[in-house]
Parts: structure tokens; sequence; C-alpha cells
């Protein structure tokens, strides 16, 4: 049996389906319940979280979570489908630490937001940028502009015409 | 005695730090009480780029990722459009893709462990890595024309077949190289002071790091016998002969061996590759007719269409790269373009463990904690 149709067996209530991603085995869970899937994952001996994807589908929201068991050398592909309008789903950052800042790159670049993270905000867009770029409809034609403010925090505008450069 | 906590910016513009990435450094005197990282000034937004570039236009931005060991991540994304589209590589491609990902582990070791020196006040090193990645370099020039940005490997295959006479230059540098090693070691690995600045420095168990998210030789040098070559074997991999380089104790210095090892470890791959290369079959150009130009099958790669669009799908496909694991995953809606392309790279995760690992130490304990980590700023920023 793998690890997929295991969790099956143990939450059938928050298992919504299982399958395979490119012969990797993939359970798709109801958002409510990551945080416990996740825990019970963590004790199958999935040690290492290897990715954290955010894709935008116009319609819908979906977070992949990447798993590798270095004791049973086995994958695992867990997902969690989101609403569009307020895509929000629990944090794994206090099981796997790499979470942390994978979840705030999500966060960062599409735009979900992850409930009971520690430290939720920007990785690597200055803070106060306008949009989330991955989304499909951020808009690519609008300039933005960072300068350095007088305590070195970021500061983005849209207008540009008092740079130095212009 | 009271002290006072006192903010120290580290960056983002400093040496030691291989590129832009800033630390705010919490200092108790000389120890660091909390390490905070601030990174994103080489943010080129690749991800995004990928969504407007077909699966072949995005192939050169890869090379832009991780500049210093550019053959890996060209092939980490060529792996996983092929695995996405189930494309069929010739064998002698396969042998000449597993030639560049091992001389290129050997540029970027070499890299790593100059600047690590550098980093520790020692500048000898420097020198000697870089005399020894301008032979390889000179290698990668023959091969594709290009030093650091190699755009070689395509879906399919690879773009164009070795030059006459580079299998000659090739050994001459794994013979080379051999003896270089050996110097390496006698000079830096039994030093004093390089010891007392690694042993027991930045010092994490097995658990933590994993916890971590690290990979790669910053991991095996923490005693986990983990390798992808070997746990999800890709390419020719399962035909070689290698061991992983593992090391237990766990801290700097164990990092630095790892790499050691490892380098003597892709001069026998190298070798074996070398022994095994099977020979030049033409492909037959019948079925396509006209001039050979992209996409018209030759020796060393198979058909790949200008058009290329694969079954809507996703995948997650994972290398072993120089500095650990690289994965892309890649979303096809079944046109032209990745509907979204995400880029798992090393450095990032890897880089995830410093705030932990500095904890109680120096600044200069931090440098060299952080140099045998081994990040690449392009690979953090994207």
């Amino acid at each position: 049996m793998n690890p997929a149709e295991e969790l099956k067996q143990l939450f059938p209530d928050s298992v919504v389906s299982v399958g395979f991603q490119i012969k990797k085995p993939l359970a798709i869970i109801k958002k409510e319940d990551l945080l416990n899937v996740a825990k019970k994952v963590k004790e199958m001996g999935f040690d290492n979280l290897s990715v954290i994807t955010g894709i935008d589908y116009r319609d819908r929201f979906e977070v992949v979570y990447n798993f590798f068991s270095y004791t049973k050398k086995q994958n695992l592909v867990l997902k969690v489908i989101l609403d569009h309008n307020n895509p929000e789903v629990s944090s794994l950052a206090s099981i796997w630490k790499v979470a942390d800042w994978l979840e705030r790159e999500t966060y960062d670049l599409v735009g979900i937001t992850f409930g009971g993270h520690p430290n939720l905000k920007r990785i690597l867009l200055p803070d106060g940028w306008i949009g989330h770029p991955l989304r499909k409809d951020y808009d690519m034609n609008v300039d933005q502009f960072v300068t350095v403010g007088e305590d070195g925090e970021d500061i983005v505008s849209t207008d540009g015409t008092n740079l130095l450069r212009r | 005695m009271k002290t006072d906590e006192l903010l120290i910016n580290m960056g983002p513009v400093h040496p030691s730090t291989h590129g832009v990435l800033r630390f705010k450094l919490t200092m108790d005197g000389e120890i660091i009480k909390k390490c905070e990282i601030v990174m994103g000034y080489l943010h080129r937004g690749t991800e995004k780029l990928g969504e407007m570039k077909t699966y072949m236009q995005f192939v050169p931005y890869t090379d832009r990722l991780d500049y210093i060991s550019a053959f890996p991540n060209n092939y980490a994304y060529v792996k996983a459009v092929e695995e996405l589209a189930g494309i069929e590589v010739p064998l002698r491609a396969e042998y000449i893709r597993v030639l560049t990902l091992e001389l290129n582990r050997i540029v970027n070791h070499l890299v790593m462990l100059g600047s690590l020196l550098l980093d520790l006040g020692a500048s000898t090193m420097i020198m000697y890595g870089f005399r020894e990645r301008e032979n390889a370099l000179a290698l990668f020039d023959m091969l594709c024309g290009a030093r650091m940005t190699f755009n070689y490997i395509k879906p399919g295959g690879v773009r164009e077949d070795m030059p006459e006479g580079f299998i000659p230059k090739l050994n001459e540098f794994i013979n080379d190289m051999d003896k270089r090693i050996d110097d390496y070691e006698q000079l830096i690995s039994g030093n004093e002071i390089f010891m007392g600045r690694m042993k027991g420095i930045g010092v994490m168990s097995a658990q933590d790091a994993i916890n971590y998210g690290m990979t790669g030789p910053s991991l095996r040098g923490h005693g986990v016998n983990y390798d992808i070559r070997k746990l999800e074997p890709y390419s020719v991999y399962p035909d070689l002969d290698f061991k992983v380089c593992v090391r237990n104790e766990g801290d700097s210095f164990a990092r630095y061996m790892v790499r050691i090892d490892e380098m003597r470890e892709s001069l026998h791959i190298l070798r074996q590759v070398v022994d095994a290369m099977p020979p030049a079959k033409p492909a037959s150009l019948a079925k396509y007719g006209i001039a050979p130009m992209t996409g018209v099958p030759t020796a060393v790669s198979t058909y790949f269409p200008r058009i290329f669009t694969p079954p809507p799908g996703e995948v997650y496909s994972r290398i072993e790269a120089p500095k650990g694991e690289l994965g892309f995953y890649i979303v096809s809606d079944g046109t032209i373009k990745p509907y979204r392309i995400k880029i798992r790279s090393p450095s990032f995760c890897n880089l995830t463990a410093i705030p932990k690992m500095v904890e109680g130490l120096m600044i200069p304990d931090l440098i060299a904690a952080f140099g045998t980590i081994d990040v690449v700023l392009g690979d953090v920023d994207r």
C-alpha cells in the first residue's frame, strides 16, 4: 500500500482523493484538516519537505507539498485546493522548519496566506510591493520603483518621475 | 555586567556573502544572539519569466540561476520537461550530460573551496582553485562555446556532439586534477589554523539539518547517507560506480571534507564515462527530409519539435546538483508555454539553517559556517 492510500485509510474524511503525480503517490486533502494530516505524515517518516508550490488556476488556488522520507526512501505529494477569493491554509512551519521560508515565498509571490505562521511577511520582494507577481491577474504594465527611506526601509511607489535616473 | 544588545548589519554588499545578501545580527558583545537574513536583492522573477517563454526558450534562463554550475540547472529543467512529455534521449547524449554534470560539480567545489578559504583570510586557495577551474571552463568553451552560461543541454539531448580532440583534453584535465586535489589537501586540510576555524563550528544534528531542509553535500556532512543519484537514479548513473561521500561530525570541517571527497568521486565517474562513451550513430534524417535545423534528430538528440506542446499535467523532478537538491515543478496546460514553473533551489533551502546554526557563535564563525553551506545568490533569489 502506498503512503497516500495509507492516509486515506487513517483519515477517510480528510482525504478527498488519492492518485499519482507521475509515479509519486498523491493525496488531495481538505484544507481544514491539513495540519492534522501533516502531523501524521511526519510520524510516518516523511522528514524532508522538498518544496511548497502555490499555483493560481484563475478559479482556485492549489498548494502542493512534495515530501520525501530519508528512512523509507518514499515520495508523497499532498495537495490542498483553496478558494480564489480567500486563499488561506494552516502553516506547517511548526512541523518542518524549512516550511517557514517556503511559505513566506509562496505568500510573497502567489499571495496565499498561511494561518499560524510565525513571521509571515515578504521575503524576495520589498515590503509594500503591490500585488503578487505569480498570480495570473498580476498587472505587468504597472512599473514599481523602490527607494530606500530614512530608516533604511523600502519605499515602493508607482511614480518614477522623481528618480535620479529619469 | 550588564550589556546592551547591538544591531549589526552585515551586507548587502560584503565580500563574504558571495553576492548581495544581508544579515541582520543582534549581538551581545561578540556573540550572535539572533540572525535574520534579508534577501531578494537579486530577484529577477525567473518563475514569472518562465510563464512567458516556450519550453525551449526557458533553457537559457536556467543558466542564470546558479551561475557557478549552470549545467545541472539546464539538466534539472530539461529532465522535468522530458518526464512531463515522455521524451527518450539517445544514450550518447546521456553520457555527455553526465560528463558535463560531473565536470561542473568539480568546478563548483573548486569555487566553493577558493571562496571559503578567502573568506577565512587565506588567499592562496582561490588562485589554485581558479587556475584549475580555468582549465575546466576551457573544456566547456570547447564543448558549447560558452564558459559559464551554456544553454547546451536541451530537451531530447544536447545541442552538439563533442568536438574533435575533446576527450584527450578531458583526460589531461582528469589526470592533472587528481594530483591537484592531493595538493589542496596538503595545503589546507591539515592546517592547524584552518582546523581551529572549522572544527566544532556551525554544528547541527542530522535531524535538525533535515528539518531545516538542508540537502546535498552540506547534509552529507551531518552523517545522512543520501544522494538522489542513488535514491532516484536518473540518466546513466545506475550504470556507473561511485560511492556517496558522508562525514559524521556535522560541523564546518565535515562539510568541507565532503566536498574534497566528492571531487575525487566525480573524477572517478568522469573516467568511467570516458571509457563507456558510446560511439556516435548518425541519425536518419529521411523521415524529416530537408537540412538539419533545431528539432531534427542528430546523433545526440531525438526529434524535438519547435512547436512543442506537452500533455497537460504536473511534474516535480529533482536532481543532485553540486549544492543540493535542485528541483523543477512544472505545470503544463497543454499549450506551448508552461502554466507554472516553480524552482526548488538548493541554496535557498540550505540557507534556512544558517540562523539556527550560528546562534551563540561569533561573526568570524558565521563566515566559516556560511562558507561551507555554499550558496550562490542567483540561486537564492531567482
